[in-house]
């Protein structure tokens, strides 16, 4: 398991391939989805909600 | 330091010595952590059984504080550090970049965690393992969980520079292998998980000490990023294993390297979200937040599961019929090792992760179901289906080669770690099935009392849920005591255990995985085979016809339930 060959030497890598080799690209990515479809939006959500009024 | 290697006499590896030595700390801090979880468990188990009841209500709440911070944190974040630690350097000849930063971070984390364990078992942390405010723990407990954390991101940054230094120095070729892409995805949830730890449990500690407030609803959003998301390294990290363990047992083929790199890519993306499960019934959150969060966002994430639950048996199955082993629809899986403790672990881990686990996940985690599932027993017999029945499963499962790989001895008493997968998977069955069916009957999670003796109401459940209690803990103490044989299993053979023999022989030893003497190979015509396989007399099944007959068996089992449930909740809002 030394690895999944690139292919031959001559053959650019897909753009595709490159993307997913870079793995802090990918955890920049995770990080970005995150903390901004769960965590910054939650805290929007909590922090404009409005007091609620006594009966 | 130089790194010092030597070379592993069955795959031929190069092992860093200082990278061996970690692995094996983190992996025996693993087990015994897993043995007070396990302790916990029984007592638990003999509390939650009406007719036993054993503890009073203060040592049951401690205890399940006890259960779920060593099982579902140190435990498993134990093994994983080991995991990441393997996959960065044994999987790649790479040696372990800066390994006294390692050893401090291990430090660290043992320190954390046995902070932690002292003041949950001394009373001063009955806070479950959620600790909502305004529960409120000994900020040393706190602080211990930051320790802990602080130690586990350093293992992170190491696992990623360990790749970057592989890289320069030309370890491997092009792509990481599949296993340790497996782990990347791990170890970027362990960063998004520890993150929000860190942003929770500061404050929380700065809280204990009266030096801020707490706002409830944004501790419970945050810490679930923390709490939930823990559980999504763990599935990363399993799947990983999976494919390890097909390779190592069967010689499984990947099926498709793109398509099983871009389904661990959809759980970096999506799958943390999950974390809003827990507060779908939650007032302060909005059915946009929730619904955009817990459905179409997180079903990617569902389909990377379902990718990898095809791919990694149809990989197995592909691999066996490459090896000339079987002819029929399921000839392949009859033939296969079975009396191999790796094999017989991945394929229960494969199968009660997906039909339990992951069928009662999704259902209880669409928002209309998830109001007559919150709080209830569906919710941990959920839960133990996934990170129990399936992660632990793996884990054990992975174990058995990690011991004479890594530790070089024999696995000690092998005709009981031949029959403990199965022990532990009738176990979990049991006990998955029975809290499942408990809470569908409205039984609570985390309760002491059911009877609701010396309650101002009165509430009677059911009969039947007396029978279901009472199989939860039947097979709870099946699992546990197949827990006991493996850390039995564990500690004698890697203390006491035998040396491991030569292996070149190629005939099976007692003690030694067949995968390792024996090792897979491919048919000497694999050629004529593969291209038989993906030829037109294989017909519409495709090369492994027999995983596609599971799959629909899953899908049908998977509708079932699902339509099931909202057949249930129409019950409970009635019309008319």
């Amino acid at each position: 398991m030394a690895g999944t060959p690139a292919g031959p030497p001559d053959e650019p890598i897909p753009l595709a391939q490159r993307l997913i080799d870079n793995p802090f690209l990918l955890l920049i990515a995770g990080l970005i989805v995150m903390f901004v479809i769960y965590t910054g939006w939650g805290l929007w959500e909590i922090l404009t909600l409005p007091p609620a009024t006594l009966p | 330091m130089t790194a010092v290697f030597r070379a592993c006499p069955v795959t031929g590896r190069k092992i860093d010595a200082q990278a061996e030595a970690l692995i094996r700390v983190n992996a025996v801090v693993s087990i015994v952590s897993l043995l007070i979880g396990a302790i916990a468990a029984v007592l638990l188990v003999l509390t939650r059984w009406q007719a036993v009841h054993l503890l009073p209500a203060d040592w049951f709440y401690r205890l399940l504080g006890v259960h779920g911070m060593s099982m579902l944190i140190f435990f498993i974040l134990f093994f994983e550090m080991a995991v990441l630690i393997f996959a960065s350097t044994v999987l790649l000849n790479a040696r372990q970049v800066a390994p006294k930063v390692g050893w401090a971070a291990f430090g660290l984390m043992v320190v954390g965690a046995v902070m932690v364990e002292v003041l949950m078992f001394a009373g001063k942390a009955d806070v479950l393992f959620t600790s909502y405010p305004p529960l409120k723990a000994h900020p040393l407990y706190y602080l211990g969980i930051i320790l802990f954390a602080v130690g586990a991101l350093i293992v992170v940054g190491l696992f990623f520079a360990n790749l970057v230094v592989a890289k320069r120095e030309r370890t491997y070729e092009g792509s990481v292998p599949l296993v340790t892409f497996g782990a990347v995805t791990a170890a970027i949830i362990a960063v998004i998980t520890l993150l929000h730890g860190a942003a929770i449990y500061i404050p929380a500690f700065l809280w204990s000490l009266g030096l801020m407030n707490m706002d409830a609803q944004i501790y419970r959003m945050v810490w679930w990023g923390l709490g939930h998301s823990s559980q999504q390294i763990n599935v990363a990290a399993m799947v990983a294993i999976w494919y390890m363990l097909g390779g190592l047992t069967v010689g499984a083929v990947v099926l498709n390297e793109k398509v099983s790199r871009v389904a661990f890519v959809l759980y970096i993306l999506f799958i943390s979200m999950a974390s809003a499960h827990h507060l779908l019934v939650d007032p302060g959150m909005g059915s946009a937040w929730k619904v955009v969060n817990t459905s179409y966002f997180m079903y990617m994430a569902v389909l990377a599961s379902m990718i990898h639950g095809f791919t990694v048996p149809a990989g197995m199955e592909l691999g066996q019929r490459l090896r000339g082993i079987g002819t029929g629809l399921f000839d392949w899986l009859k033939r296969a090792p079975w009396g191999d403790p790796g094999f017989a672990a991945l394929v229960f881990s494969v199968v009660l992760f997906g039909f339990i686990g992951g069928i009662t996940g999704v259902t209880i985690g669409t928002e209309q179901i998830n109001i007559i599932v919150h709080n209830t027993l569906r919710v941990p017999g959920h839960f133990h289906a996934t990170v129990v029945a399936g992660t632990a499963l793996a884990f054990m499962g992975a174990t058995y080669y990690l011991i004479p790989l890594i530790f070089r001895k024999k696995v000690a008493f092998w005709g009981m770690a031949r029959i403990q997968p199965y022990l532990f998977a009738i176990g979990m069955v049991i006990f998955t099935m029975s809290m499942t069916f408990a809470g569908s009957f409205g039984v609570p999670r985390r309760h002491w009392d059911i009877s609701f003796s010396q309650a101002p109401f009165d509430l009677q459940f059911s009969p039947a849920v007396d029978l279901l209690l009472a199989l939860t803990a039947i097979g709870g103490l099946l699992a546990a005591t197949s827990a006991f044989m493996f850390i039995a299993i564990a500690v004698v053979s890697v203390f006491f255990g035998q040396p491991l023999p030569d292996l070149s022989g190629g005939y099976p030893i007692a003690g030694v995985p067949l995968g390792l003497t024996n090792p897979p190979r491919h048919a000497p015509d694999v050629d004529a085979r593969n291209a038989e396989l993906h030829g037109p007399k294989m017909g519409w099944m495709g090369p492994a016809p027999g995983t596609l007959a599971l799959v629909g068996v899953f899908l049908a089992a998977f509708i079932v339930y699902f339509f099931v449930n909202w057949k249930v909740l129409s019950f409970v809002w009635k019309i008319g």
